[in-house]
């Protein structure tokens, strides 16, 4: 017989277990091309939703999840399907085993089997690659209807000749290895269970209780497969590990990354200036969100500034306002300053100029609290700046180090102190102090007035007051509440997340499958034992018992180290400085309980549809 | 008073398998009846049907058409939980092939139908050390299936049938794979078995146990006769 035929009529006939683990190979090889496929769509997506939006600090966060969760998926992918491989030539040593015992050459039984290798892994991955292809089709359509905004570019070839060219070297590797190694040893150890089944410890009898015995026979057959037990394990860690990393990852960064601008921006803080001047500081906040153009306008124009008056007014609403935050914002000519690192002896800065939001505050008044590298403005340090993400990645080396010129006074030198996570101009800003500011601008006066209203009072009535108030002074001041700006950014934010959530569910329905194919399968291994178990008085509910143990020893051992990896990765790498409120970790937790309970449920079908089966055709 | 003694009732019993499209007739018509404390012996060429008579009988498979009536129940028409409990406490099952669960030790294997019978842990420590020495294989408790013999598959597969003192037992083939002095201890069991009037239906060739018959029957194309008029 040549090799060929052996191999296809062995594949043929054993029909359950060739198409389960073509299934498998297929699912594992379409689910990662199709997420690799999809989150590079996606991500163009973020990217091409937030092209001059977001600051820069937002968007590096937002590329290092959709980099990490990418690795994930394929090393996921990778992982199910070495398992998977292994799993099917495993079941075939001892069929190596009687080949050689009736004489045939080793490199014959190699060649045979190696064959039925190559057939399956070739139509698991073929499958997979056109599978993988037509499901990022149907999806890309289908969230185009939606009104998603989903990249249309033509399919990277490039991943599919990856994936496919990886899945299957991992599969001829992780498949020829048991092959291999059992064509080493003699006709009799490969025969020998002890060596197939890998059972080889004594046991010390101990009586167990009717669920204790249910348990006991669940524990045996998993640690007798140890080889598969933990391949199994370390797949649904990676599983859990990127289920982790996208959903509590995701919760905790999308908390973070809006309480960041919410500080950044303040809640409950109303704006009091100039109709234009109200106009365009709602057009440089919402830049954070919507890629609008803004128009030039002078801002030391005299009629922007805040009179004596005005303030004095609002100084005197004590009951109804609790802080006041008077700034000078204006649009300047900055220049990178040379820096010099001391303990390196490194002079660092390439003099880059541009334009920056430039904004002067009294330190100690400043009603926003925004995420900070480094340290903010203090009041007696009159030439310290604090610059935002955008401007220090686009314009400084070593920003902490340096020093950023202004315009009108030769460039006068304000050493950075600190870098902040700020909104407004898309975080191309530098706060300096306002005295200094008023000195070399020559601007005596403040355009803007920050004010936050009292949490205790009646909100509309007060902002209803105040507008009232400043009108009568000025027709032309208006007050506007930032509260709607801060809102729709804190929205937009929300919606990248979800986006980026979206691909570590699929991850976690396609592992769900994994999980059923592995099911499957020790279930097949297992079948004759079942039936006898069956036939000696087990009804189907105990057989049930034993599979949904084993899921469940296998589920919870991934699925704890899988979320202790996922949180640390979060916690340590993605999100610098991330709040996890004892809100976020019961949402994490409710969220993870519910994928963990799926991911067991699912698992337990072919275990019901098995033990529905007459004894007989489970025993013979 | 006769219903009484009854412990297996088959009526025009009939069995067939369809594989494909073809249909196999295994059982054609089998009418049987086997009283309390009788010792049955069920002969006949391979692929006659004796395996699965004994497998409609002991709850494992049901008939196509017929009655089967085991200590008063019509097992045809009961569900599987009944089947399951019927087969753990009212049938001791020995297998040709032992089927004994290979990842449990001796000792386990004996002891899980007793487990599963709830029987309390004292006694089912005592049961096993009883029937290990009943089959001679107390130095084998810790063992697993594979490390033993065939011959000492099969007496652990009878210890196991024995676990829960059925009232009945169902032993098909028992010397089939066993050379002459290792079947020897087997014959010498099933003797035992009918001197403490256990009600027991053997399917085999071996001529040593037809012997100890007090019912011989002959199985062929289907259909069962009395080789005992």
């Amino acid at each position: 017989m040549s090799e060929s035929s052996f191999s296809m009529n062995d594949l043929l006939r054993r029909k359950l277990q060739t198409s389960l683990i073509v299934i498998s190979l297929t699912l594992c090889v379409a689910s990662t091309l199709f997420l690799l496929l999809f989150s590079e769509k996606i991500g163009f997506g973020i990217f091409f939703m937030a092209e001059g939006k977001l600051t820069t600090g937002f968007s590096i966060i937002f590329s290092r999840f959709i980099i990490f969760t990418g690795l994930l998926i394929f090393i996921v992918g990778a992982a199910i399907m070495s398992f998977m491989v292994f799993v099917m030539m495993s079941q075939k040593v001892r069929d190596i085993g009687l080949m050689k015992a009736v004489g045939c050459p080793n490199d014959l039984v190699f060649g045979y089997f190696i064959t039925e290798l190559l057939v399956v892994t070739v139509t698991g991955c073929f499958l997979g690659v056109v599978l993988g292809i037509l499901a990022d089709f149907a999806s890309t359509s289908l969230f185009s209807s939606f009104g998603f905004q989903i990249s249309q570019k033509p399919i990277n070839f490039w991943f599919v000749l990856l994936v496919f060219g990886l899945f299957f070297a991992l599969a001829l590797i992780f498949g020829a290895k048991p092959i291999l190694d059992t064509t080493k040893v003699s006709p009799a150890k490969a025969l020998s269970p002890s060596y197939h089944l890998g059972v080889s410890k004594e046991s010390s009898f101990r009586v167990t209780s009717k669920s204790g015995l249910t348990m006991k026979l669940a524990l045996r057959s998993l640690f007798r497969r140890k080889s598969a037990t933990i391949r199994i394990i370390i797949c649904l860690v990676a599983v859990f590990l990127l289920a982790t990393v996208g959903i509590a990852g995701g919760i905790i960064a999308d908390q973070t990354t809006k309480s960041w601008i919410e500080k950044a921006v303040g809640r409950d803080i109303v704006l009091v200036a100039h109709k234009d001047m109200c106009n365009q500081y709602k057009l440089l906040l919402s830049k954070f969100h919507e890629s609008n153009a803004i128009p030039r306008i002078i801002y030391t124009d005299a009629k922007y500034s805040i009179s004596e008056e005005i303030l004095n007014r609002l100084s005197s609403m004590s009951t109804n306002i609790s802080e006041i935050d008077q700034r000078l914002v204006l649009e300047m000519h900055v220049k990178e300053l040379v820096g010099y690192i001391i303990e390196e002896y490194e002079v660092v800065g390439d003099s880059r100029e541009g334009d920056s939001l430039v904004i002067g505050v009294e330190p100690e008044k400043v009603l926003s609290d925004c995420f900070v590298e480094g340290e903010f403005l203090k009041e007696d340090q009159p030439w310290e700046a604090v610059i935002g993400d955008s401007l220090a990645q686009g314009m400084f080396t070593e920003p902490l180090n340096q020093s950023i010129g202004l315009s009108g006074e030769d460039f006068a030198g304000f050493s950075i102190v600190g870098v902040c996570l700020d909104p407004i101009n898309n975080g191309n800003v530098t706060y300096v102090p306002l005295e200094n500011l008023q000195d070399i601008t020559g601007v005596s006066k403040p355009n803007v007035v920050l004010v936050r209203i009292n949490p205790q009072v009646n909100r509309a009535a007060v902002l209803g007051y105040i507008q009232a108030e400043v009108k009568s002074l000025n027709s032309e001041f208006e007050v506007l509440d930032l509260n709607t700006v801060l809102d729709k950014n804190l929205s937009f934010l929300g919606y990248i997340w979800s986006a980026i959530m979206f691909l570590p569910l699929i991850s976690l329905f396609s592992a769900s499958l994994c999980l059923i194919a592995y099911v499957m399968l020790t279930i097949t291994e297992q079948r004759q034992e079942f039936g006898v178990l069956r036939a000696l008085g087990a009804n189907p509910k105990t057989i049930v018992q034993i599979v949904s143990g084993q899921s469940l020893v296998v589920l919870l051992l991934s699925c704890a180290t899988g979320i202790a990896f996922g949180i640390m990765v979060t916690l340590l790498i993605l999100v610098p400085e991330p709040i996890v409120t004892s809100f976020t970790v019961a949402e994490i937790s409710a969220w993870l309980l519910t994928a963990l309970a799926a991911t067991f449920i699912l698992s337990l079908y072919p275990a019901i549809r098995f033990a529905k089966k007459p004894i007989l055709e489970v025993i013979n | 008073m006769k219903a009484d003694k009854t412990v297996v009732l088959a009526s025009n019993l009939c069995k067939t398998y369809e594989i494909g499209d073809a249909k196999v007739e295994v059982l054609k018509g089998v009418n049987l009846n086997v009283e309390k404390g009788e010792f049955t012996v069920v002969s006949g060429p391979s692929g006659s049907g004796k395996t699965t008579l004994l497998n409609i009988i002991g709850g494992i498979d049901k008939p196509t058409s017929g009655k089967i009536v085991v200590f008063g129940d019509d097992l045809g028409v009961k569900d599987e939980d009944f089947l399951a409990s019927f087969r753990c406490n009212k049938v001791g099952f020995v297998f040709q092939s032992y089927n004994l669960v290979s990842t449990l030790s001796v000792a386990e294997n004996i002891a899980f139908p007793m487990e599963w019978a709830r029987k309390p842990e004292d006694y089912i420590k005592k049961r096993v050390e009883e029937l290990l020495k009943v089959v001679g294989l107390q130095h084998r408790a810790e063992h697993f299936p594979f490390q033993l013999s065939g011959g000492e598959q099969q007496r652990v597969a009878f210890a196991r049938a024995l676990a829960n003192d059925p009232p009945f037992l169902l032993v098909d083939e028992p010397t089939g794979n066993l050379d002459t002095k290792t079947s020897l201890k087997i014959v010498q069991m099933l003797q035992k078995l009918k001197g403490d009037r256990k009600t027991v239906i053997v399917a085999t060739h071996d001529e040593r146990i037809i012997q100890l018959a007090d019912q011989k029957l002959y199985l062929e194309d289907g259909k069962l006769v009395s080789l005992n008029e």
